[in-house]
């Protein structure tokens, strides 16, 4: 994506964003802090003024927009890139072979490669799980290993328990 | 005495703020509103209205003074806002429709003052108030009308940024013409003077950021307005006491001020001030227009205003092209810097506080009217725009 950066002597800076197609999204800083929103439909269309924005308001505006109150997570589709590594979100279905066991009796991380970090049951999350912490149908496991070492965990939850973490190749879930 | 001259500028300041205010109303630009509150109150025709005396405001050191920090700052932001990076970035471009600008708009103005014969001085003189647009009026009615969203804005900015700089250069050349004497090895001497001194000035500007960045560090809002207000209204004086261009001297420290990270700060403590200045400034142009005097180049403003407003369309319609826009966008460059203002009356002001005769009388007088009806004509062209164009459009 370009975003397009021009002085407006007097005024302020004024920032282009590309959309979809010819679409722009006009962003104008007074040098006051006000902010106003213009939505340029198409190359040869005049621009639409959308809203003004105090700074105040648009920080609060940036904020969410950029997901820090609510971010929504695509549990078919999360990967996050820790050098070889990523993190899955895998759903213990009630017929998993691991329902019931502990983590120790498991043996996750001896017969798979990967670490459990944490497990997440219903509100709560339990963060770095001690080995006798039993495995419950519906917990949700959080987990660091390699691509390979999270193919083997999955296979050994059985194909009936990986309701989630499919492990989606070249999903963009960094950006969510 | 002193509470005499305290109601008088209460009365100045109150009529600047109501004309303020009407000219917000009406969707105007507050320049043309501030002189005519000038003219109004002030000690030329009108002096009254239907037996009610008008003349409340006589033109005193005061508001002298302020007028005249009104120009400095007034240069002082066009420094600071000038954008090196812009100019730089998109030269050819800036360049072609800078000259296409200047040839038409500048040409247009010698054509008019050797028509109306003239002076040399005098003829360059009205080249320059024509010539240049109003960066406050124009700016302001691009963000207005939403236009600074659009393409437009590209070739509108680019002529501004380029006429910015031509008319630093250009006051320096005609103050120190103004003022060195007749012939033309003494103003030769006194404009390589004036460029001896605004070169030392850029000097400093481009080599001292660091410097400026430490010595501007203040850390109360107070402090730092009062040491750049002081910094500046000091250099702008050495170079007036020296027979520059005050004026100039505020843009190079303008300049200087703008490769530092000050400027934000700038904007948001000095711009009240600025504001100030140059609202007395405007209104004492008002006060000292005696509007008699109009009559006597009303065949000039005539012509100017027809001339020019068609020369300003033509020059930014070609500017347009040169950025590649459709034919209304074209059409909508040219409507849109058609307005003039504050560095018209700057030139203006030069002329009355250099020369006698035409250059203090009849020259003022016609920048002042021709800046009424320009400042007005372009912001309500560029309103009604749409009229306009739809009709070329149409042909």
């Amino acid at each position: 994506m370009t975003i397009y950066e021009t002085e407006v002597p007097g005024v302020g800076h004024k920032f282009e964003l590309e959309l979809d197609g010819d679409e722009r999204l006009i962003v104008l800083i007074h040098h006051d802090g006000k902010r106003e929103v213009y939505l340029r439909p198409g190359e040869n269309e005049d621009s639409e003024k959308l809203f003004g924005l105090t700074g105040k308001r648009a920080r609060q505006l940036g904020s969410i927009l950029e997901g820090a109150y609510f971010q929504p997570v695509e549990m078919d589709d999360i990967q996050v890139p820790l050098g070889e590594s990523i993190i899955e979100w895998v759903e213990i279905g009630a017929d998993s072979p691991v329902v019931g066991d502990t983590l120790q009796e498991a043996s996750i991380r001896n017969r798979t490669g990967v670490s459990v970090v944490a497990i997440q049951r219903g509100e709560e999350t339990i963060a770095n799980p001690r080995p006798d912490v039993t495995i419950e149908a519906g917990d949700m496991l959080v987990s660091l290993g390699t691509r390979e070492e999270q193919q083997a965990f999955e296979e050994l939850l059985g194909e009936e328990g990986t309701a989630g973490g499919g492990g989606v190749e070249g999903g963009d879930a960094g950006d969510a | 005495m002193a509470g005499e001259l305290l109601l008088e500028i209460g009365i100045a300041l109150t009529g600047i703020a109501l004309a303020g205010a009407l000219a917000y109303r009406v969707g105007l630009s507050v320049i043309p509103a501030y002189i005519l509150a000038g003219i109004l109150i002030g000690p030329n025709e009108p002096t009254s209205v239907a037996g009610i005396p008008l003349t409340l405001v006589d033109y005193g050191e005061f508001i002298d003074v302020v007028a005249e920090l009104g120009i400095v700052f007034l240069l002082f932001f066009l420094g600071l806002e000038f954008s090196v990076g812009q100019l730089l970035g998109d030269r050819t471009r800036i360049a072609k429709i800078g000259s296409v600008d200047f040839v038409v708009n500048f040409g247009l103005g010698l054509g008019l003052g050797f028509a109306f014969s003239f002076t040399v001085v005098q003829t360059l003189f009205i080249a320059g108030i024509v010539y240049i647009s109003s960066s406050a009026v124009v700016t302001k009615s691009l963000i207005d009308n939403g236009w600074v969203a659009n393409a437009e804005s590209g070739p509108i900015l680019g002529t501004l940024v380029f006429e910015d700089i031509l008319i630093a250069v250009y006051l320096a050349v005609l103050s120190a013409v103004a003022f060195g004497g007749g012939s033309v090895t003494e103003a030769a001497a006194s404009v390589g003077a004036a460029f001896a001194f605004l070169g030392a000035l850029a000097l400093v500007a481009w080599y001292g950021t660091a410097h400026i960045e430490r010595l501007f560090d203040a850390t109360s809002d107070e402090l730092f307005l009062l040491r750049i207000l002081g910094v500046t209204t000091l250099v702008a004086g050495a170079a007036l006491t020296a027979g520059l261009s005050e004026a100039v001297a505020a843009f190079f420290v303008g300049t200087a001020f703008s490769a530092t990270s000050h400027t934000e700060r700038i904007e948001h403590v000095v711009s009240p001030a600025r504001d100030f200045f140059a609202a007395v400034f405007f209104f004492a142009i008002g006060l000292t227009t005696d509007i008699t005097l109009l009559a006597g180049v009303a065949w000039l403003l005539v012509a100017a205003l027809v001339a020019t407003t068609v020369g300003k369309v033509v020059s930014g319609t070609l500017s347009g092209r040169v950025y590649g826009l459709d034919a209304t966008r074209s059409l909508r460059v040219g409507i849109g810097l058609v307005p003039r203002g504050e560095f018209s009356l700057v030139l203006a002001a030069l002329a009355a506080g250099s020369g006698s005769g035409v250059l203090q009388n009849v020259i003022p007088a016609f920048a002042v009217g021709y800046v009424l009806v320009m400042s007005i004509l372009g912001t309500v062209l560029m309103q009604n725009s749409e009229v306009i164009t739809d009709r070329i459009g149409n042909w």
